[in-house]
């Protein structure tokens, strides 16, 4: 199953996902462009680094244009991602989504999805905030590659871009 | 997109730190003035900006005005993070259905 997703100390949403399938086949499914359209949105891809190209999304998403800023096919995949919310505002607020593929022992595919950089534009307070606020958000504490755990308990530590 | 309000008002590091200061308590300008080496006039308008986008308030108290952070002006930026946080569980159990009907 899918884990939930996870909010890190470097402001990432990390998403932790068991797939059956073989590195080679979850690649063709994250840069083919048919593949990629029937379960994530329409688009151009092409897996080169430096590529540019857009995801068409819908009235809630608006357009995402992506650059590809990584492609090690069968292992990684790193995209810049930018949102419309984050064209108005410039640079500052692109984010990044970077897909790490490994094989499990039994063939599968580990998949991890990490998105950066959503906070990117937004100050520790809005950790301290969300804490005060109507509504906290998780936060995870372990640091690096270590297993995902929740921790709702723990104080965010959610880092302004300097 | 609704937060792109907020995360412009944010996107100034100067405006940031205005906010983190006034997260911390409430200040007058030339308090609030005393961390940073731009004018005054240049804080004020940080603060004008934050205030539209209802991330500041203001209170008067005889000759001075007191400002502070309003905590719920980030809503939509939590709503936006939010969105996400829903977005990529949905999409990857979509990518396993896809995964189960690919040749090979």
């Amino acid at each position: 199953m899918t884990d939930a997703a996870h909010t890190d100390d470097r402001d990432a949403l990390i998403i932790d996902c068991e797939l059956d399938e073989p590195p080679e086949k979850v690649w063709r499914a994250l840069t083919v462009p048919e593949l990629l359209a029937a379960w994530l949105m329409p688009n151009d891809i092409r897996p080169q680094a430096g590529a540019r190209f857009r995801f068409a999304g819908d009235a809630a998403t608006g357009d995402i244009d992506c650059e590809v800023l990584a492609a090690d096919p069968h292992r990684l995949l790193r995209l810049r991602w930018r949102s419309p919310a984050d064209i108005r505002t410039g640079h500052d607020l692109d984010s990044e989504v970077a897909f790490e593929l490994d094989r499990t022992a039994a063939g599968g595919t580990h998949l991890r999805v990490i998105h950066s950089g959503l906070s990117r534009a937004a100050p520790r307070a809005v950790a301290r905030a969300s804490d005060r606020g109507r509504r906290p958000l998780p936060m995870r504490t372990a640091r690096g590659r270590a297993p995902i755990t929740m921790s709702h308990a723990a104080p965010p530590r959610w880092r302004a871009a300097a | 997109m609704i937060a792109s309000g907020v995360l412009r008002a944010l996107a100034d590091p100067t405006r940031r730190a205005v906010f983190e200061r006034l997260a911390a308590r409430e200040m007058t300008v030339s308090e609030l003035k005393a961390g940073f080496s731009v004018s005054q006039p240049a804080i004020s308008q940080h603060l004008a900006v934050l205030r539209a986008e209802g991330l500041v308030a203001e209170r008067r108290q005889g000759r001075h005005i007191y400002y502070r952070a309003e905590p719920e002006g980030l809503a939509p930026l939590v709503d936006w993070i939010d969105r996400y946080r829903s977005f990529w569980p949905e999409r990857l159990d979509r990518l396993k259905r896809v995964l189960k009907d690919m040749d090979q």
